[in-house]
Parts: C-alpha cells; sequence; structure tokens
C-alpha cells in the first residue's frame, strides 16, 4: 500500500493582528448550531428570549414612570411621586432577570471553553470569548425587547389613568432613552459574564467553580440593625421639619436603605426557614428541595426576593386605599376619586410586573440550572427515578422560598400597620381580596416560569436513552 | 433455556439482541447470559458496543430486536413470571430499575446539595420507604463500605474514592439483583481504583447480586469472574456468552 505523501513544510504560523480577532472568530464559529441538537439552539435562544423580555418590561417601566413624572404640575402633584415609587419597587426583580440572562448566556459554554484550552487557547481568549458571546446575545436580545414593546404600546395605552386612556402616545421614549436601555442590557449581560468568568477556572480538563458559595454572615444582622437605627433617625430628622428636597432625599434613602436591609437578611431568613424543616421532611422531592435552597441561599433569595417588596407595599397601600374606597362618593371631591382609583390600578400593576419579572427571572434560572445538572437528571433517570419527582423537587426549590418571601413580607407589613390592615379587612374586604388574588395570581406566573422549563428537562432527560 | 444451572442461578437471559440507530449497527445478534454471584466485565474499545449492550440489559432502552429476560428476585415466590425487560414500557423499566437494579457511574453522580447518607438512601426513598429507615440502612451500608462517620458531609467534602463509595452505597441500598457499573475507576488513581472495585465486589457478590462492570482498565476486568469483549456490535468469540 502506498503512504500518502505527508505534510512537511512548516505549519502556517498566526500573524500577528487584533487582540479582539480571535476571540470574535471564535464567537463566530461556536455558534453555529449543532447539528441535531436542539439543546444548542435553545443555549442561543433562551438568553435571547430572557433579555427580550427583560428589555420590554424596562422599557414599559420607564415609559409609565417618565409620562407620569411629566405630570408634575398636574392637579395632584403626588402621581411623580407614587410613580417613581413604583418604579424603584420594579428595579430589583429587573435587575435579577437582567443578571439571570446575562448568566445563562455566560454559563453555557462549559465544555466547548475547556475543549479550546485544551488546545491551547489562553485564559484570556477563552473569557473574552465568553464576554463578547454574552454581550452580543444581549444586544440581540435587547433589540428583539424593544420591538416587543413598541409592538405591545397600544395595548398598554388602554389602561386608564388620570380618568382617561393613557394612550400609546404618551408612553413612547425618545430614541436616546431606547439607545441607553439597550446599551445598559447589553453592559448589564458584559457585566455579569465577566463576574462568572472570575469566579470559575476554565481548564483544559473542564469549567469548576474557584470554591463554593459564601456563607452567610452573622455580621449581615450587625448591619441590618445598623442601617435600620440610621433609618429611624432620619425619619426623626424629617418630622422635625425640613425642605421638600431633604424630605424627599431622606424618603428615597430609606427606601433604598430599606431594600438592602431585606437582601441583607433575606437570605438569612430564607435559610432559617429552610433549615427549620430539613430534618422534619419525608419526601424526596422535599427533601431535595430544601437541600437546593440550603446549598445557597443567597442565590434563591435572588431569585424570589423582588416580590418581598412589592407585596410589603401592597398590604399597605391596598389596605389604605381599600379604606378610602369605603368613603361616599360625595364625600370625595373628583380628582381624588380619580386618584385612589389610579393608585389602586398602580398597585395591581405594580404587582404584576413584579411577579412577571420575577417568573421570567426564575425560568431562565432553572433553565441554566438544568444545562448544569444536565448529567444528574440523566442519571436520576437512569436509576429509576421518576421525572415527576424530579420536576416537583425542582418547582418546590422555587415555589417554597418563594411562598415563604410573600407570607413573611404580608406578615411584617400586616403587623406593622396592624390598625390599618385589620380595620381595611373589616370594611373593604373586596379590596383586601382584591390585593390577596393578584398575590396569588403572581405566584401562578412564577409557577408557570418554572413549568416552562419542563421540555428542556425533558430534552436532557432524553439525552440518556 | 433453564434458569438453574448446577453452579449458578441465571439472573438475566439476553438472547440475540440487535440495536441500531438508524443505519449504524451498535449491536448485532448479542447473547449474554448472566448468573447471580457472577462479576462480568464487558470491554471493547471505544464504539464496540459495551455501554450500549449495559443500556438493553439494564432496561435503559429497548433493543431493536431480540429479548433480555430477567429471572424473579431472590427468595420471591416460585409462582413469579420472569419479565421480559425488553417488552416492558418506559414507566415499567423505570420502575425494575428502581427496584431490581443498581447503577455506579464514572462520576458518580451524587446530588451535591444532599449529605452522604440522604444520597444513599434516596432510592429507598423514592421505593416510599420512610426516611428514618431509609438513612438508618444507607448509614448501615456506609459504614460498612469504611464511610463510617462521613454521613452528614456533602459530595464536595469527601475524595472522589469516598464518593464512589458513597455511590457504590446507593447502588446496593435496596439489594438489587444485578448491579450495573459503567467506568466505575474511571476517574480515580490505581490505588483507589483498587480499594474501590474491592468494595463494589464485595459488597454485591456477597449477597448474592450480580455485577456487570463495563471497562477499559484490564486490571478491573481481571478482578471479575468472566470478561466479555465485543467488537463492532458483536462478542469476540461467538454470538454466545
Amino acid at each position: 500500500m502506498r503512504t500518502p505523501t505527508l505534510p512537511l513544510d512548516a505549519p502556517p504560523r498566526p500573524a500577528a493582528g487584533s487582540r479582539w480577532g480571535l476571540p470574535l472568530l471564535l464567537v463566530a464559529h461556536l455558534s453555529r448550531p449543532r447539528p441535531g441538537g436542539s439543546g444548542s439552539r435553545a443555549v442561543l435562544i433562551l438568553p435571547l428570549v430572557a433579555f427580550a423580555a427583560a428589555t420590554a418590561l424596562t422599557l414599559t417601566v420607564l415609559a409609565g414612570v417618565i409620562m407620569f413624572l411629566g405630570w408634575e404640575g398636574h392637579e395632584l402633584d403626588i402621581y411623580p411621586t407614587v410613580a417613581g415609587l413604583a418604579g424603584a419597587i420594579l428595579v430589583i426583580p429587573l435587575l435579577s432577570l437582567g443578571a439571570a440572562a446575562a448568566r445563562l448566556s455566560a454559563h453555557r459554554r462549559d465544555d466547548r471553553l475547556a475543549t479550546l484550552r485544551l488546545l491551547g487557547a489562553t485564559s484570556g481568549t477563552v473569557s473574552a470569548m465568553t464576554v463578547m458571546e454574552s454581550a452580543m446575545i444581549a444586544f440581540g436580545g435587547a433589540l428583539l425587547g424593544t420591538l416587543l414593546y413598541g409592538v405591545g404600546l397600544p395595548l398598554v395605552g388602554l389602561l386608564s389613568f388620570g380618568g382617561a386612556p393613557i394612550g400609546a402616545a404618551a408612553l413612547m421614549l425618545s430614541p436616546l432613552v431606547i439607545v441607553g436601555v439597550v446599551a445598559g442590557m447589553t453592559a448589564l449581560a458584559a457585566l455579569s459574564a465577566v463576574l462568572s468568568v472570575r469566579r470559575v477556572v476554565i481548564s483544559p480538563l473542564g469549567v469548576r467553580m474557584r470554591r463554593d458559595a459564601p456563607p452567610l454572615r452573622r455580621w449581615h444582622f450587625v448591619v441590618a440593625g445598623a442601617v435600620i437605627l440610621l433609618a429611624v433617625g432620619a425619619l426623626q430628622v424629617m418630622q422635625a421639619g425640613t425642605s421638600l428636597l431633604v424630605m424627599r432625599v431622606t424618603f428615597i434613602g430609606g427606601f433604598a436603605a430599606g431594600i438592602g436591609v431585606l437582601n441583607l437578611l433575606g437570605p438569612l431568613v430564607i435559610a432559617a426557614i429552610a433549615r427549620s424543616q430539613v430534618k422534619r421532611v419525608k419526601t424526596p422531592e422535599r427533601l431535595i428541595a430544601l437541600r437546593q435552597v440550603l446549598e445557597s441561599p443567597a442565590a434563591t433569595w435572588r431569585q424570589v426576593g423582588g416580590v418581598a417588596v412589592t407585596c410589603f407595599v401592597a398590604v399597605v397601600a391596598g389596605s389604605g386605599l381599600g379604606l378610602i374606597s369605603q368613603v361616599p362618593n360625595g364625600d370625595l371631591d373628583e380628582p381624588s376619586r380619580v386618584l385612589f382609583s389610579d393608585m389602586s390600578t398602580g398597585i395591581v400593576l405594580t404587582i404584576a410586573m413584579s411577579f412577571l419579572m420575577v417568573a421570567c427571572s426564575v425560568g431562565v434560572g432553572q433553565a441554566a440550572a438544568v444545562y448544569d445538572r444536565a448529567d444528574l437528571y440523566r442519571s436520576l433517570h437512569l436509576l429509576g427515578m421518576p421525572d415527576l419527582m424530579v420536576s416537583r423537587a425542582r418547582r418546590r426549590a422555587v415555589l417554597a422560598p418563594l411562598r415563604w418571601t410573600v407570607i413573611v413580607s404580608v406578615l411584617v407589613a400586616g403587623v406593622l400597620v396592624f390598625p390599618l390592615v385589620g380595620l381595611a379587612v373589616v370594611l373593604a374586604p373586596l379590596s383586601v381580596l382584591t390585593i390577596a388574588l393578584s398575590l396569588v395570581g403572581g405566584v401562578g406566573f412564577v409557577w408557570l416560569g418554572v413549568w416552562a422549563t419542563e421540555p428542556i428537562v425533558r430534552a436532557v432527560v432524553g439525552a440518556a436513552e | 433455556m433453564p434458569w438453574t444451572g448446577p453452579m449458578h442461578t441465571v439472573v438475566i437471559d439476553a438472547i440475540n439482541v440487535t440495536q441500531s440507530f438508524g443505519h449504524t449497527h451498535a449491536l448485532s445478534g448479542v447473547s449474554v447470559r448472566i448468573s447471580r454471584g457472577e462479576a462480568v466485565a464487558m470491554m471493547g474499545t471505544s464504539g464496540s458496543g459495551k455501554t450500549t449492550l449495559l443500556h438493553c440489559l439494564a432496561g435503559i432502552t429497548q433493543p431493536t430486536s431480540g429479548t433480555v429476560r430477567l429471572a424473579p428476585p431472590i427468595g420471591a415466590a416460585a409462582s413469579l413470571p420472569v419479565v421480559t425487560v425488553s417488552d416492558l414500557g418506559d414507566g415499567e423499566r423505570s420502575r425494575l430499575r428502581r427496584e431490581r437494579f443498581g447503577f455506579v457511574f464514572q462520576q458518580g453522580l451524587l446530588l451535591p446539595e444532599l449529605t452522604a447518607v440522604e444520597n444513599a438512601a434516596l432510592p429507598l426513598m423514592v421505593a416510599g420507604i420512610s426516611r428514618t429507615a431509609a438513612q438508618q440502612h444507607a448509614a448501615h451500608w456506609l459504614a460498612a463500605l469504611g464511610l463510617g462517620g462521613l454521613e452528614d458531609r456533602r459530595i464536595g467534602q469527601l475524595s472522589g474514592g469516598q464518593a464512589q463509595r458513597v455511590a457504590i452505597a446507593r447502588a446496593q441500598v435496596n439489594a438489587p439483583d444485578v448491579v450495573f457499573a459503567d467506568e466505575p475507576t474511571g476517574a480515580l488513581d490505581s490505588t483507589t481504583s483498587d480499594e474501590v472495585m474491592t468494595v463494589l465486589l464485595d459488597s454485591t457478590i456477597d449477597r448474592g447480586g450480580a455485577l456487570v462492570v463495563v471497562t477499559h482498565d484490564e486490571a478491573v476486568a481481571a478482578r471479575c469472574h468472566r470478561v466479555l469483549r465485543l467488537c463492532d456490535g458483536r462478542l469476540v468469540g461467538g454470538p454466545h456468552a
């Protein structure tokens, strides 16, 4: 047999070029869909859809807030303040959603990244590639989200505020704001990818975490206590009577401090509840769910914590408005009547938006988790563990902490303004029921978010056969 | 075909098993008989069909043609029928894997958030045994496999060899008729690999179970009673083994 002629000339050497050239080329190559892999397509499509949803929701919320800010000088100038507050409430779930989308896009290349390292790509090249890819997907998703926002404007414009439908035109954002949001989403994805890459070691043998999730510290309580004391002090200053500007700054600062305290204490509370239950659970799905929560309470809180403030405000404001609605029509002037009706609409809208964002965030986070644990899910299927049991465990790991968050937030609000809530329950049960149903509906949204990832689990498990 | 022999009792009888994926024949008319108390190694180059055969024997996949039969469990009433694994639906095969088989994989594939004892107890809990009873039984297995005192450790806090012992305990807790191990020592150094094989063989054979090991490692195969060699989807040396 004739030996083929071997190419004995020296292999081509790389030319000195731009440092971004190689990562860009690799991104282009690795973005090609793998044959027959619905999973590989999902790797690209899921973060794209997540960024689209995050952008569309951000633009819609921003449009509403900017519209109300323009109502300064309106007969009742409380609109801008309340709209600003609603916008601030939605910042946390929005950021969570953006970050979840970014984590999903940055996460899904583990095997390919390790192969590239094996072939000699430097850690820097691989990291740059991950960041670029996440940013590009985010950019595409943000453009898609802008389109969604535009398409949804006529529908959102049907909402009635100030006694009439607001109309699509009032919700049109300036191109500069839209460009800013698209750029912000892209930057958020890049930043999250940088952080994700910093947390892992991409070696030729695979990708592994640098360290486990950081443990919860007791000093969180100390900091939270100090912040609460500061907030009480600031409240005293406010009551002493100062200028409107100082009052507004103190109010916004107090609100931000409250959110900060919540984020310090939330994971601790979730961990405490999970720890109190884990020894007593009897079924495997509950055990797995609670252990997952305990594995990283902070990550769990990041997924569900966004609804805490929403629930708190919904109970306080909802009860107040419910009582006001009992005032006979003749005792209220027309602007006040419209204002209270608008505030009720605003509360339900804020609850809906907040839970929608959490649902999207949970869906995206669960999709990433399924891919992360694909081998494990396959092995559980091979062991004969019913797929339904795996699904229940996944659902519980999200819905149980969500339930605790809603219940604790509602209870805290109820205790803090007990007389108000008590009166509302007695005098305006319909308003209280509306708020309660909104919260239940919100939890239903999140359930749908988890349920939407079931096909991914089935695809992953199906690969075992 | 008799289910009992002079030395052993047959537990799995695969006859003329063929597995095709499109135009590719992963297995071509393989017949294998595995007895209780027997350790069988399956060897072959990559793509030879050894993992496919394991999947067919364990009811993970249905063969394209041929039959895989499973004898009634040890101590079961003589009237219990032989189960034709290859005729069962997905749900019944899942149940069979849960109740009659144990599995050990190369990477262990344990739930990282659960403790060692919770991982080992999982098959029993899935089968409906109470958590307390399941964990007590699993703790006995962990102790028997040299992991006494490590029950409450997370998987990340164990060495590779210790984690693989937890996986072996998980495979043994429900006293399966057959333990299937796919490259169980593939990720371990030679000393740990030897220890893990000893544990796997002793724990399975001593209680009368059968062990089927897919391996590339001649040293691992040498410790089994019998070695089946596959090449291009066929058993080397004839269709029967």
